[in-house]
């Protein structure tokens, strides 16, 4: 039996060969081109059809190696990115965005704003920041004492104080700057990024989202998802908390016993490929199988934090007994190191979850923000704090770009008759730290009051564009043809923040 | 005059005239002393010369073109007309030919360009004042821009009278040959898969082998047919169309809340193709069912996106309100005209000739309708409304004769039988109401102690008199505190006669609050009515007050309880079950009472079989919104006003700016199901190709503008096309066509050698068809497929879907894959309440379009996850211990029988001999649970050959 099966494998022109990409890509003689090869590139032949600004560059993907790792357009800065999503919109002139005038003038009324109406109505007084803000590091940088160990770091960062969002409602907001569209259903920057460049990782997905251990945020699983793009590139979620799901059989099938049901399935595609050796969609499949079998080993060690040392544990707060949320959000953070040193390419880390409602579990402080915000505060610094100092002190930080976003920021005001802040998209502040930005800078300004961007005014499609040319990539020429356009992450528009880059 | 030998005139003429000085007179010369000024002798030429390089065929910068008389008359990317007919002065491409020092002036001042001197200049001016008439050329050259291949006619002649004779000629021109002949078992498969979505049972494979080996072509015949006639058909087909169409059922974005009554539309579309509606039927059914007396059909508008949050910020709701009709002008583009009219929202057209004017034109036919429930009215409403009048008024009668009966409140807690003796109804979010005895009162207090969640809220409060007036309507009315700062809440709501959330009070802390009225003087009152949400169809049912008390007082100090919570049954107890309570009443009332229920339900009775007809998310109609162009697309740039119409380019109709919302989109409807429309037909026979054989004959299948595909085989298309019209749309007649011919029965594996080589050097994607495409079963098939193998499939057809996602009730909707499942759960896919940008955690890795987008043409990547998802999950062990039991129970009592059995129920053959002695001795091993869990996992389990 087993001597026949070896002897049919040693004549067929299968096994290795037959995962050899050159018979994908170089249509061989004895092979059928690919139909996963031939969906998953679907009509990009069109690229020959459409004018843009610079043809579009399509990465060369083999359907049998959908994250195998693929050229840049042009050298990159950054190897791989951390992109940390704060949920419900943080507010900026609470924490980096420093406004003397906001202190000078609380409790008075914003000039020319009478009238205003903003998401939840009309506005009261300007309301000076709930925390004092203090110079940190050597730069002196002023941030305040809501997110002190964050502020610490002031002298890694790269603060964007003139973002912008075009939409003041969440769930459009949170879809900008997830996918760069208001809408819903186009494909998330970390689908774009792992169809572009794949991973330099093969064991694990090449684009892992990491929800907040109290839930998914605002716009679900959108934040993660691969639109129009093929599945492959869609965000794989799992946390500290729950790891990938049907990672491994349930417990009723031993190991032994999976081991060989795989075997037997691996008997079973070989001899159809004994069979039709120009089955080549065939070969993808047994990839894929093979893939998933290195990704259970992979994975399964990756939430065991039994080898982090008990100083490491200390600076993200992940032994912290007292505030659980905090110990859980910091084991998340630990996972997004562990994940970034495996060098899975695009990590996305959410701090704050929708489900609980506006303001308990995440940054929508509309009521009474001095309040909420006294406990998202906590379980925000330390650990991404911690995050931040463990990559650059392991190195990691030389070819990591790290960004920390939310979907806008909040009204320098207090709503009328409440003690908290509205929407504000017209101004609010994100940061980049870690390869090829400038460390210790600010870029931008909001009026003296922080509600609107005056200074170098960015938008969400020139943080994407400058995100993408920190990974080698031309936010113009990344596109995918779909329904009748060539897509982009920055649709028609975003320039690359030049003065930002290192 | 040749165009050639014109332009050389015209050439020598302007050299002359640049020199001699005598401009205006040489203009008169060539025109007339009183003649206009003829545009293709003097300004085409003008035109070539100095500005169709760059606004030409060839390019267009801004969007501007001087070769097609529309171009400059609708203006470039931004809309406005560059040339106004009469008026120079407010032609702004007048204005920049002359104002040289203007910012804009043209052409531009590099690369050698020169500005155009002052004759020409003349000629422009003259030209444009005398209305800027074009010539007879120019309306040749005009139809250039609808050059593009599929706005042409219907070609009506042809070379070959079969798809076998379109196709060959095409592959015998590039030297290739047809594949052989497929095995029977695998055209089978292949019929069954590509028709129903589901495999043959062993022994329809072995019945359509016995024919096939007596006559091939009848063989598959009868299979056609019969599969085309089975109701698996129309839920395989639905799900494509579904997919074009990026139907859900939820709302999309922050909130996604489910849309319960959407599934009508589903099931529109798969009894649709079922019957095999003609297809120009079902177009006008999807646009404007409500005139055809197809209600539900238009849940096809409102299948997309919708924004349930709300905001008082005008420009977030208009932006909000203009995305919808986005979405609806969009689909409607794409999915019938393969037209990307969404394009053009903020600029003309890059590629397409549509001005940005047509997207708003398009959209006016659209502005009518809003998302939301409509009642599905039969084609007799009319009748049936008639015959509700009478009944409604006693109904009305015996309302206002049961106002006076309502159980009167008691202060003392109810017992402990189930339900209470003498209880009150539980508090709802609809009417409550509190009746006690007639009592003077001046001041009257609501205090609330606690609620279903959050500040409490109301929406209304009615205090009836003795007299039965609401006298709170006039009172004065104080608050404990008042929800900040949101005009949808405020206090003055709470007596201002309105209904609903946006017309309610809240109280500024959770859990309690309390109202004070005073009504001005002492009245007697006797009843309390109030509400969460007293709107017809309630979309309310939080912040529900469940603990409160009513009390009274005559100086405003000494107070009387007269009703609280105490008596009422506690919430969410089961409200059908609890009989009505006669709590305070007399013997006399509680007949009385008894009498004018059961008269009152037997009325209702009446009126829901006459007139109570079931509500479906299928829009709300209305009257049309004006609708103006945006300045690049931004709500707050509003421009002209645009009147209802179609693409102009393409032929067409306008409607006046009064037009009813029904004739608008009848209107449109006709426009595009109108058989000398051009792309409505072709599209479809596409579609139907590309679901038939992987890739269609243009390979956009929703765009067939100049920036999708060209076709393969444009004959065939036009042939397929024309078949169809004449076949009276009928859908099935061309997928007939499609299946019996011989390019479906060729083989997808075993090719000959020779051929492999030569069609990948010539047509490696296939485009030819010198092979049958093998291809991998999509989510839904292979999710049928799986519970067709272990026997679980119900083919329960039709109504309210199953979840694949755990119940939820959150403010924000949280999607959680369920791992678990009941036979309920076990229908075919296509019956899945869909949620919107959320994917089944199973089967949603096998590239399921998540219906944010349209999806024309679905995605195959192969990926880890999906070999996880298949070996690990939960689903997958379950099923495959079913399939072991059904192959225990029906394949015999050998593991060797068993094999067999496996092997044809799963792959329609049997198994080889290595296969067959490779699997006994597993399941000898390892059981036959494990020998399932390894068959759903092979390759050729979810292939298609």
């Amino acid at each position: 039996m087993r001597n026949q099966f070896q002897r049919n494998k040693s004549l067929s022109p299968t096994g290795s060969l037959f995962l050899d990409r050159r018979l994908f890509l170089g249509c061989g003689a004895t092979g059928l081109g690919s139909i996963a090869l031939a969906s998953m590139l679907g009509d990009q032949s069109l690229l020959q059809r459409v004018r843009g600004n610079g043809p579009p560059i399509r990465p060369e993907i083999d359907p049998s190696k959908p994250y195998a790792s693929r050229s840049p357009h042009f050298a990159p800065k950054a190897k791989r990115i951390l992109l940390i999503f704060v949920s419900g919109a943080i507010s900026h002139v609470d924490t980096f965005d420093y406004k003397p005038e906001l202190v000078k003038n609380h409790d008075k009324p914003m000039p020319d704003s009478s009238g205003l109406i903003t998401f939840q109505g009309e506005q009261g007084n300007l309301i000076e920041p709930r925390w004092k803000f203090r110079p940190r590091g050597e730069s002196g940088k002023m941030t305040s004492d809501l997110l002190p160990r964050i502020g610490e770091l002031a002298d890694d960062i790269c603060f964007i104080h003139s973002m912008t969002a075009k939409s003041n409602t969440h769930g459009p907001a949170e879809n900008q700057m997830a996918t760069g569209f208001t809408l819903d259903g186009f494909p998330s920057i970390g689908a774009w990024v792992s169809y572009a460049l794949g991973s330099e990782c093969q064991d694990l997905p090449a684009f892992v989202a990491i929800p907040d251990p109290r839930g998914i945020p605002q716009i679900g699983a959108r934040q993660w998802s691969s639109g129009f793009l093929p599945a492959a590139f869609q965000g794989t979620p799992f946390n500290s908390d729950r790891p990938i799901p049907n990672l491994v059989p349930p417990a009723e099938i031993p190991r032994e016993k999976d081991i060989a049901t795989r075997e037997f399935l691996r008997r079973l595609n070989q001899f159809q490929i004994d069979r039709n050796p120009q089955d080549e969609a065939l070969a993808a499949r047994i990839a894929s199988y093979e893939l998933a079998a290195k990704m259970q080993l992979a994975a399964a060690s990756l939430n065991d934090l039994s080898d982090e040392t008990d100083e490491t544990l200390a600076l993200y707060g992940a032994d912290d007994t007292k505030n659980t949320n905090k110990a859980r959000f910091a084991k998340n953070c630990i996972l997004a190191r562990r994940l970034l040193e495996r060098d899975v390419r695009f990590v996305q880390l959410f701090n704050g979850s929708y489900a609980m409602g506006e303001g308990v579990g995440n940054w929508d402080g509309h009521k009474v923000i001095e309040q909420q915000y006294a406990i998202h505060g906590p379980i925000l610094d330390q650990p991404v704090a911690g995050l931040v100092t463990d990559l650059k002190r392991r190195g990691l930080l030389d070819d990591t770009l790290i960004a920390f976003v939310t979907e806008f920021g909040r009204m320098p005001t207090f709503q009328k008759g409440a003690s908290g802040r509205d929407h504000n998209p017209s101004g609010f502040t994100v940061w980049l730290a870690g390869a090829g930005v400038k460390r210790g800078y600010s870029y931008g300004a909001t009026d003296p009051f922080g509600y609107k961007a005056i200074e170098n005014v960015a938008t969400i499609y020139d943080l994407h564009a400058t995100i993408l040319h920190l990974l080698g990539l031309n936010h113009e020429q990344l596109s995918f043809y779909h329904n009748g356009i060539e897509r982009r992450l920055t649709d028609v528009h975003g320039h690359v923040l030049s003065e930002l880059l290192s | 005059m040749s165009p050639v030998r014109n332009r050389m005139l015209s050439a020598i003429l302007f050299l002359v005239l640049a020199h001699s000085g005598l401009m205006t007179a040489a203009v008169q010369a060539v025109a007339g002393e009183d003649g206009p000024i003829r545009f293709d002798e003097l300004v085409r030429p003008l035109f070539e010369k100095h500005c169709m390089e760059c606004h030409g065929p060839s390019k267009q910068i801004s969007g501007l073109r001087l070769d097609i008389r529309e171009s400059p008359l609708r203006g470039g990317d931004f809309g406005e007309p560059a040339i106004v007919p009469g008026k120079s002065g407010e032609s702004p491409l007048y204005t920049y030919i002359k104002e040289q020092d203007h910012a804009n002036a043209m052409p531009p001042r590099k690369d050698g360009r020169r500005p155009l001197n002052d004759a020409e200049v003349e000629i422009l001016r003259r030209w444009i004042d005398e209305g800027a008439v074009w010539g007879d050329a120019s309306a040749t050259v005009d139809l250039g821009k609808l050059d593009h291949w599929s706005f042409q006619p219907l070609q009506r002649t042809f070379e070959a009278d079969s798809i076998d004779g379109f196709l060959t000629k095409k592959r015998t021109e590039a030297g290739l040959a047809a594949a052989p002949l497929a095995e029977p078992h695998q055209i089978a498969r292949r019929l069954y898969f590509n028709l129903h979505g589901l495999p043959p049972t062993p022994s329809q494979v072995e019945e359509f082998t016995k024919d096939w080996k007596e006559d091939p072509d009848r063989a598959v015949a009868i299979a056609v047919d019969r599969l085309l006639a089975a109701p698996q058909y129309g839920e395989r087909w639905a799900r494509h169309w579904l997919d074009v169409v990026r139907f859900a059922e939820s709302d999309g974005f922050e909130m996604n809340h489910p849309r319960p009554s959407a599934w009508h539309y589903r099931d529109y579309v798969i009894e649709s193709w079922n019957e095999d509606e003609p297809f120009d039927a079902f177009i006008r059914s999807q646009i404007a069912g409500d005139r055809f007396g197809v209600d539900r059909a238009t849940g096809f508008l409102v299948g997309g996106p919708w924004d349930r949050v709300k905001s008082p910020d005008p420009v977030l709701t208009a932006n909000q309100r203009a995305d919808e009709l986005h979405d609806m002008v969009s689909v409607t583009g794409t999915a019938f005209l393969g037209l990307t009219i969404g394009c053009a929202r903020c600029h003309s057209h890059k590629f397409d000739p549509i001005s940005q004017v047509d997207y708003y034109r398009v959209k006016a036919c659209l502005s009518g309708v809003q998302h939301g429930e409509r009642e599905l009215k039969p084609a007799d409403h009319a009748e049936r409304e008639t015959q509700a009048i009478a009944l409604r008024k006693e109904l009305g009668i015996i309302d206002a004769n049961l106002q006076q009966l309502h159980p009167i409140a008691s202060l003392e807690r109810v017992g402990t039988a189930s339900p209470p003796r003498g209880a009150r109804a539980a508090v709802s979010h609809r009417e409550n109401v509190d009746r006690f005895r007639p009592i003077a009162a001046r001041y009257l207090r609501f205090e609330i102690s606690a609620t279903s969640g959050g500040e409490p809220c109301i929406d209304e409060l009615e205090i009836v008199s003795s007299a039965n007036a609401n006298v709170a309507r006039d009172a004065k009315v104080t608050s404990s505190g008042d929800f900040p700062n949101n005009p949808f809440h405020r206090l003055n709501h709470i007596n201002d006669g309105l209904y609903g959330n946006s017309h309610s009070w809240i109280s500024n802390s959770a859990g309690k609050g309390q109202l004070d009225f005073d009504l001005g003087m002492p009245i007697e009152i006797q009843r309390v009515h109030w509400s969460r949400d007293r709107t017809p169809e309630p979309q309310y049912a939080d912040r529900v007050i469940t603990e409160y008390s009513i009390s009274v007082s005559l100086d405003g100090e000494n107070w009387t309880t007269v009703a609280n919570h105490s008596d009422r049954l506690p919430r969410n107890a089961a409200a059908g079950d609890v009989p009505n309570s006669n709590s305070g009443l007399t013997d006399e009332e509680i007949v009385k009472a008894t009498e004018w229920r059961g008269r009152k339900k037997s009325i209702e009775q009446e009126l829901q079989k006459l007139v109570g007809y079931p509500r479906a998310y299928v829009g709300m109609m209305g009257k049309p919104e004006s609708v103006a162009r945006f300045s690049r697309g931004d709500p707050t740039q509003p421009r002209e006003a645009v009147a209802p119409g179609s693409v102009s380019a393409l032929g067409g109709f306008e409607l006046g700016l009064d037009s009813s919302d029904q004739d608008r989109r009848v209107a449109l409807a006709e426009w595009i199901a109108a058989p000398d429309n051009p792309l409505t037909a072709r599209v479809l026979v596409n579609r139907l190709w590309h679901y038939h054989f992987g890739v269609g004959i243009v390979d956009t299948p929703s765009d067939f503008g100049a920036g999708g595909g060209r076709p393969s085989h444009p004959e065939l298309l036009d042939w397929l096309a024309v078949r169809l019209i004449e076949n009276r749309w009928s859908i099935k007649s061309i997928q007939r066509l499609i299946c019996n011919s011989q390019a479906y029965r060729q083989a997808s594996l075993g090719l000959p050698e020779g051929l492999i080589a030569r069609g990948n050097q010539v047509d490696s994607s296939n485009r030819l068809l010198w092979h049958f495409p093998a291809r991998r079963l999509e989510a839904e098939p292979l999710r049928d497929t799986i519970l067709a193998m272990s026997g679980k499939l119900s083919l329960q057809a039709g109504g309210p879907g199953f979840d694949l996602f755990e119940p939820n009730s959150n403010y924000v909707r949280v999607y959680e894959s369920k791992t678990k499942f009941g036979d309920g759960d076990f229908r075919r896919m296509v019956y899945q309440n869909k949620p919107r940008v959320e994917l089944d955690q199973l089967f949603g890795a096998f590239d399921c379009p998540d219906a944010g987008q349209i999806q024309p043409r679905r995605n195959v990547s192969t990926t880890p996850l999906q070999a996880l998802n298949l070996l690990n999950s939960q689903f997958i062990l379950d099923q495959s211990k079913w399939f072991a039991e059904r192959l225990r129970r029906e394949g015999g009592s050998t593991s060797r029988d068993q094999v067999r059995a496996a092997f044809l129920t799963a792959f329609s053959r049997p198994p080889e001999a290595i296969e067959w002695e490779v699997s006994d001795a597993f399941i000898q091993s390892q059981g036959l649970d494990e020998f399932c869990r390894a068959i759903f996992n092979t390759n050729e389990f979810i292939m298609v050959y």
